[in-house]
C-alpha cells in the first residue's frame, strides 16, 4: 500500500465539485500559492547578484537589470509575481469573508491567513525599499516614522526595521534581513500550516452534511490539472507583463537629501490618503490596526452564521458588510491617491 | 476520468506565447534602437567606474580637448546612471537636464578643487567668477531701473537676480554681497514688477528667449558651447533629434567663442523703459543671413574698422567678461580694455611683459585655442589691471600682432605714437579715439 507523500498530504484527495467551480473560490488560494512560490525562488535567483550596502545596492539592482543575462526577466519575474500575490492573497481573504469560509470551526486559520496577508504586505513593502533608488523615499520615511508612532514600542520597533535611529547606511542590510529571512521564514512556516490547516478543518468550506460522492467529487487527478492550467495562465500572464514593463529604477537613494515628492507605492496608496486627512497617529496607525483587529475578530463575535460553501449567506450581513466596507474604502482612498 | 484537454493546451499556448514575447525582449533590448547589440562600455580614467553612456551616445563629439573623453566619460559632468542601458533609468539623476554647467548644479559639475573652483591666483575659480559677475548678477540694470522709477535714490546696487556674497575682495569696487531681486519684486512700483516679468532673461541663469537667433544655453554652456540661429543639434549623436531648438549645434565646448554666440544675448534690440519690453531690432533679416556689420552694429553705432572684423573676445578678456571674482555696481567698474591697451597712445605704447613661467596662465589660455602658437619667452601686451592678453604678442622687430581667437588670422596693431594723432593727451577712453575714427556704415 502506498503511503501518502508530503504532497498528499497538502494537497485534497478530492473536493465537492460545487465548491471546485472557479466561481467560488476565482481560484484565488491556489494562484496566491503560485505566486509566492515563484516569488521566493524568483527572489532567491536576486540573491546571486543584490548587494545590500548603501553603496552598492542600487548599482547592483542596476547590474542585474541591464547586465546580467536575464537578470531583467528574473527580476521583473519577482516583481509582477510579488504584486500579483498581494493582489490575489487580499481577493482571497475578501472571497473567504464573503463565503462565510471562516465559520464553523475555522477561525484559527482566518487568522493565520490575515497574517499571512500582513506579512506579504511587509514582504512587498521591504522588497519595495530594496530597490533603494531615488523614489522609495516617500514611503520609506514615512512608512518607518509611522512605526515609531505605535505607543510605548513605537522606537524600538523602528529601530528594529531601521536598524538606526534613523534612516542610513545600515537600513539596507536591515530591510534585506527582513525580507528574505526574517520576514520569509514565517510566511513559509505560516503558509504550510494555513494549508495543512484548510484540510485538518475538513478541507474547502462546504455545505453542512455528507460531501458529495460520485459525479459530485472532483478527485486529485482533475483538480491537479484544473491548477496545472491556471499555472501555465497564471505563468504566461507574469511573463508578458514582465515584457512588457519593467520595474521602475532610477539612481540611488540618499537618505540624507530631502525627499522631492510624496510618491506611495501603489499598495501604500491608501495609507497615504489616510495620512493626508488627519493625524499621523490617528490615520496612520490605530485607523489601520482598528480596521485590522475588526477584520480579525470577524469569527470571534461579530459573525455568528452557520452557513458554508456558498456566496453571500443570509446569516452573516453584518460581517460582509464590515469588510466590503473596509475594502471598498480602502480602494477608493487607493484610487484618490493614484489620481493626484 | 480525464477532462477535455482542450482548456490544458490553450493555456500551453497563452504560456508560449508570453516566452516568445520574452524572447523578443531580451534580443531588443531597450538600447538596440541606437546601438549594436552589444553594450558600450568607457571606464574614464578619473573616475575608474565603467559607464554605459556610448552604447547609445555613439558618434557624440567629445566636449573638447581638454576634458578628453577618456579621462572624464560622461558621469563626471553630467551626473546619471553610468551602468543603466535605458533612457529613463539612465537619465535618471541628470545634472541640469542637458546642460552640468547650468548654474544650479554647476558646482557640481564643473566643480571641485581640481576643476573649476580651484585656487583664485591661478585663474580656476572660473565658477565663481561667473557667478559674481555682472552677467549673473544684472545688478547695475536692477539698480538703474530701481533709481529710474524712484525705488531707490541712488544708483547703488543691492540687489541680483539670485541673492549672492563674495567673502574675499580684491578690487577697489567689489561689494561684500547683494540680495535676491525676487522676494523683493512684490513690494516695487508696477514699472519695475514689469521689468522684473519681462526685462530679465538675458542673465547666464535665465533660459534663453525661445526664438531663432536668441538661442543659447545657460550658465557656463551660454557662451562656451557654441549654438546656430535656430539653436538646433547638428552633431553626430544619433539619440538627439535634428529639429528641436535649444540645443548647442555640437556637443562641444570653446574658448573661441564666436561673435555670432556673444549676439544671442548683445546687439539684438533695446528694451524700452516706456514699454518696459524688449524691441528687437528690426533692421536684420529674420534668417541669421545678417552680414557681421550689420548684426554686430545697431545703425546709430560708432565703431572703428578693426572692431568690425575681430571677434568680440579678440578684445575683451576674460576678466571683463566673466567677472574678476568681485560683486560689482555696473559694468563701467569691469571695463578694462580700450583702444590704448594695444595701440597706446601718443605718449607711451602699451604695456606689455614676458613670459618666463612655464605655468603661466596666459599659456594654458593660449593652449586652449586651436590657432595659438604662444611659446615660453614670448611678450605679450597687458591691461590697465594686469590682465594678459596672450593673442597680442610683440614681434621681434617691435610691432605688435594680434591673433583673431576665432579665425586665427594675424592683424598687426598700429601704434599710436608717431601716428600723428593729435587727441587730448586727457582724454584717451575709446570714445574719444571713436570721434575721428569711426567708420560709416556702408
Amino acid at each position: 500500500m502506498n503511503r501518502p507523500t508530503f504532497f498528499e498530504h497538502l494537497h485534497p484527495p478530492f473536493i465537492p465539485e460545487a465548491q471546485a467551480r472557479f466561481r467560488y473560490t476565482l481560484g484565488l488560494g491556489g494562484l496566491s500559492v503560485f505566486f509566492f512560490l515563484v516569488t521566493s525562488v524568483s527572489g532567491a535567483l536576486l540573491l546571486f547578484y543584490y548587494s545590500p550596502t548603501a553603496a552598492q545596492a542600487n548599482a547592483s539592482v542596476q547590474l542585474l537589470q541591464f547586465h546580467v543575462p536575464l537578470g531583467w526577466l528574473v527580476r521583473g519575474v519577482h516583481f509582477w509575481s510579488a504584486q500579483a500575490l498581494v493582489v490575489t492573497a487580499a481577493l482571497h481573504l475578501l472571497r473567504v469573508a464573503l463565503t462565510g469560509g471562516f465559520r464553523s470551526g475555522r477561525r484559527f486559520n482566518w487568522l493565520l491567513g490575515l497574517g499571512l496577508l500582513v506579512v506579504v504586505l511587509a514582504l512587498d513593502f521591504t522588497g519595495y525599499g530594496l530597490r533603494w533608488d531615488a523614489s522609495i523615499g516617500w514611503a520609506l520615511v514615512v512608512g518607518t516614522n509611522l512605526m515609531r508612532l505605535v505607543p510605548l514600542a513605537g522606537e524600538t520597533l523602528y529601530r528594529w526595521a531601521v536598524g538606526g535611529s534613523a534612516l542610513g547606511e545600515a537600513t539596507v542590510l536591515r530591510l534585506f534581513g527582513w525580507h528574505v529571512f526574517g520576514l520569509m521564514l514565517p510566511a513559509f512556516a505560516v503558509l504550510i500550516w494555513h494549508l495543512f490547516r484548510v484540510r485538518r478543518d475538513g478541507g474547502i468550506a462546504h455545505p453542512a452534511g455528507p460531501q458529495g460522492v460520485g459525479d459530485s467529487r472532483l478527485p486529485r487527478a482533475r483538480l491537479v490539472q484544473r491548477e496545472v492550467m491556471a499555472m501555465l495562465l497564471a505563468g504566461a500572464l507574469l511573463l508578458t507583463l514582465t515584457a512588457a514593463a519593467a520595474p521602475a529604477l532610477t539612481g540611488p537613494f540618499d537618505p540624507s537629501s530631502p525627499i522631492a515628492e510624496a510618491r506611495a507605492p501603489w499598495f501604500f496608496l491608501s495609507l497615504q490618503e489616510l495620512l493626508r486627512l488627519g493625524d499621523p497617529l490617528w490615520m496612520g496607525v490605530f485607523v489601520p490596526l482598528v480596521a485590522l483587529a475588526l477584520v480579525a475578530l470577524l469569527p470571534y463575535g461579530i459573525d455568528r452564521g452557520l452557513i458554508l460553501g456558498r456566496w453571500l449567506p443570509r446569516d452573516g450581513r453584518v460581517g460582509q458588510a464590515l469588510v466590503l466596507t473596509i475594502a471598498v474604502g480602502a480602494c477608493l482612498l487607493a484610487v484618490r491617491g493614484a489620481l493626484r | 476520468m480525464m477532462a477535455s484537454p482542450r482548456p490544458l493546451l490553450l493555456a500551453t499556448l497563452a504560456l508560449t506565447v508570453s516566452v516568445v514575447l520574452v524572447a523578443r525582449r531580451e534580443s531588443t533590448p531597450p538600447h538596440a534602437g541606437f546601438a549594436s547589440d552589444t553594450p558600450v562600455v568607457l571606464v574614464p580614467s578619473l573616475t575608474g567606474q565603467p559607464e554605459y553612456c556610448l552604447t547609445c551616445h555613439s558618434g557624440i563629439e567629445e566636449i573638447s580637448a581638454a576634458h578628453p573623453t577618456e579621462a572624464f566619460g560622461c558621469v563626471r559632468c553630467h551626473g546619471g546612471q553610468p551602468l543603466a542601458l535605458d533612457a529613463e533609468t539612465a537619465h535618471a539623476g541628470l545634472l541640469g537636464g542637458r546642460n552640468p554647467s547650468d548654474f544650479d548644479v554647476v558646482e557640481e559639475g564643473c566643480g571641485g578643487t581640481e576643476c573649476h573652483s580651484g585656487p583664485a591666483d591661478e585663474g580656476l575659480d572660473q565658477i565663481h567668477r561667473s557667478l559674481v559677475s555682472m552677467q549673473s548678477t544684472y545688478a547695475g540694470a536692477i539698480a538703474a531701473v530701481r533709481e529710474a522709477f524712484g525705488s531707490q535714490s541712488d544708483a547703488e546696487a543691492h540687489f541680483s537676480i539670485f541673492a549672492v556674497s563674495d567673502p574675499e575682495i580684491t578690487s577697489p569696487t567689489g561689494l561684500p554681497s547683494l540680495e535676491g531681486f525676487s522676494p523683493q519684486v512684490a513690494s516695487e512700483p508696477p514699472a519695475v514688477q514689469a521689468f522684473a516679468e519681462r526685462c530679465l532673461t538675458c542673465h547666464l541663469r535665465a533660459e534663453a528667449v525661445d526664438q531663432a537667433g536668441f538661442q543659447r544655453l545657460t550658465g557656463c554652456a551660454a557662451c562656451h558651447a557654441v549654438s546656430n540661429w535656430q539653436g538646433t543639434y547638428d552633431g553626430g549623436d544619433p539619440t538627439l533629434p535634428r529639429d528641436e531648438a535649444g540645443h548647442a549645434e555640437t556637443h562641444r565646448l570653446t574658448t573661441s567663442i564666436p561673435y555670432s554666440q556673444c549676439n544671442a544675448c548683445h546687439n539684438r534690440g533695446n528694451y524700452s523703459l516706456v514699454e518696459m519690453e524688449f524691441q528687437a531690432r528690426t533692421d536684420l533679416p529674420s534668417d541669421g543671413t545678417a552680414s557681421r556689420l550689420a548684426a554686430y552694429y545697431q545703425p546709430i553705432a560708432q565703431f572703428t574698422a578693426c572692431e568690425e572684423e575681430l571677434d568680440c573676445i579678440d578684445c575683451h578678456s576674460a576678466g571683463e567678461v566673466m567677472g574678476d571674482g568681485d560683486l560689482h555696481r555696473q559694468m563701467s567698474e569691469v571695463r578694462d580694455v580700450q583702444c590704448r591697451t594695444c595701440h597706446g597712445t601718443a605718449a607711451e605704447g602699451p604695456t606689455t611683459r614676458q613670459i618666463t613661467d612655464a605655468s603661466d596662465t596666459a599659456l594654458r589660455q593660449a593652449r586652449l585655442n586651436p590657432h595659438a602658437t604662444l611659446e615660453l619667452g614670448d611678450t605679450v601686451v597687458t591691461t590697465e589691471r594686469g590682465e594678459t592678453l596672450w593673442n597680442v604678442t610683440l614681434q621681434s622687430e617691435g610691432s605688435l600682432e594680434l591673433m583673431g581667437k576665432v579665425s586665427g588670422t594675424i592683424y598687426g596693431v598700429p601704434p599710436v605714437a608717431g601716428s600723428g594723432c593729435e587727441q587730448n593727451p586727457d582724454e584717451q577712453e575709446s570714445s574719444a579715439c571713436h570721434e575721428c575714427h569711426a567708420v560709416e556704415r556702408p
